[in-house]
């Protein structure tokens, strides 16, 4: 039985219109993909490796026993009343590099998940000429914080470094696209993100989650 | 090989069994992926993820369900996702070009019916989209899409008839033509 609102004759054409002329799938790509999908998951087994979950608890314990000896080394000199002052601006020097270290994989998660939404964006626009007044401005913003990145103590990370090297370059040539040779400048462009493998590195570099929170395991 | 020992296989760490698994559900995945998307670059992401994704979290896969359904419900997951973040962004820079280009008027060609009928689907609200694509246009059953996006078979039901009501009052005067 069909309710009021159904009409057969015209499902049936919508179906089948539908199916020829919306988002009419290619050939699927099969080895492209499998290529860059074996090559992600080599390197987030290495990342596994480095985050298993029991290290992440013997960090968390391990950070414990330290502050639990800190705290009782440094009170044991307050009461001995020697060294008093040396601990307490060791210990607020400690704290302020942690909080140091925290703000900047904050800024780290924060940039790096703009410059995903930025090159997918750009590989999703490549065949489109979308405005390359717009994109260079954009790349031109991201490619400075990128400079700025590679200058902080967040580029220690030899991973994060050579991310952030890749990203520069890609940045770069963005930012000096031609308006006149545009369509092919995008292809070169497109065809190195995809030789270096870049975005699918920018993204196993991003932890899950929202991104303001999204700090664990930034760098 | 059945698709059991297939996954037994690939859980062992066998790379040609990984292969094989991706072949016999890549095509389905890219298409859907492409579908939502409309994009090769972005069906392609969206393609690799959720196979990275499927193969990290192959241990927590049950086999309650088909092993097509579960995989599924991982593609739309990072596909509306991603779209999502995609439109955002699209979304941000727009706002910053309309501003600067207040004033200017584009004239819009009148559309064909191909245009018409992209518009009035890009319009529908994304679960109204989604259901529409995953059925009408792949092939999926209720109660596929009800485990894919974790509502139920009604859910899907309902959703599906009211996208075609509001695609047939989008296309009313063109569908009349193409019918006929």
């Amino acid at each position: 039985m069909t309710d009021q609102y159904e009409d057969p004759k015209f499902d049936a054409w919508l179906k089948d219109a539908a199916r020829g002329t919306y988002h009419a799938p290619p050939t699927t790509p099969r080895d492209e993909m499998w290529s860059r999908i074996a090559a992600a998951r080599q390197r987030r087994a290495r990342r596994v490796i480095e985050l298993r979950p029991w290290m992440r608890w013997v960090t968390a314990a391990a950070a414990v026993l330290a502050l639990g000896i800190g705290i009782g080394r440094w009170t044991a000199d307050r009461s001995s009343g020697k060294g008093t002052d040396v601990a307490v601006t060791r210990g607020v020097n400690r704290e302020i590099d942690s909080l140091a270290g925290v703000a900047y994989q904050v800024a780290a998660t924060q940039y790096l998940s703009r410059t995903e939404a930025f090159l997918t964006s750009f590989r999703a626009d490549a065949n489109r000429s979308v405005n390359t007044a717009r994109l260079t401005r954009q790349a031109r913003e991201l490619l400075t914080t990128t400079q700025l990145m590679l200058d902080s103590p967040a580029a220690n990370n030899p991973r994060l470094r050579s991310l952030l090297e890749d990203l520069e370059l890609v940045l770069m040539q963005i930012a000096l696209l031609n308006p006149v040779r545009d369509g092919r400048d995008r292809d070169l462009i497109n065809e190195g993100m995809n030789q270096s493998n870049v975005l699918p590195k920018l993204r196993s570099a991003i932890p899950a989650g929202p991104v303001p929170a999204r700090t664990e395991g930034a760098l | 090989m059945d698709e059991s020992t297939l996954i037994a296989r690939v859980r062992a760490g066998d790379s040609a069994a990984e292969r094989a698994l991706y072949d016999a559900h890549v095509d389905r995945v890219y298409r859907l992926a492409f579908r939502l998307a409309g994009d090769d670059a972005l069906a392609q992401d969206f393609t690799q993820e959720t196979f990275i994704r499927a193969f990290d979290r192959l241990d927590s896969f049950r086999g309650d369900a088909a092993f097509s359904t579960w995989l599924h419900t991982i593609t739309t997951t990072v596909v509306l996702n991603g779209l999502r973040k995609v439109k955002r962004f699209r979304q941000r820079e727009t706002d910053i070009d309309d501003a600067r280009e207040i004033g200017t008027v584009h004239r819009q060609a009148e559309p064909d019916l191909k245009m018409r009928l992209k518009q009035a689907i890009d319009a529908l609200p994304e679960g109204y989209r989604t259901v529409f694509l995953m059925h009408d246009v792949e092939g999926y059953t209720h109660e596929e899409i009800g485990v894919a996006l974790g509502v139920e078979t009604g859910t899907s039901k309902a959703q599906l008839s009211r996208a075609r009501a509001k695609l047939r009052a989008a296309l009313s005067d063109f569908a009349g033509e193409w019918i006929a």
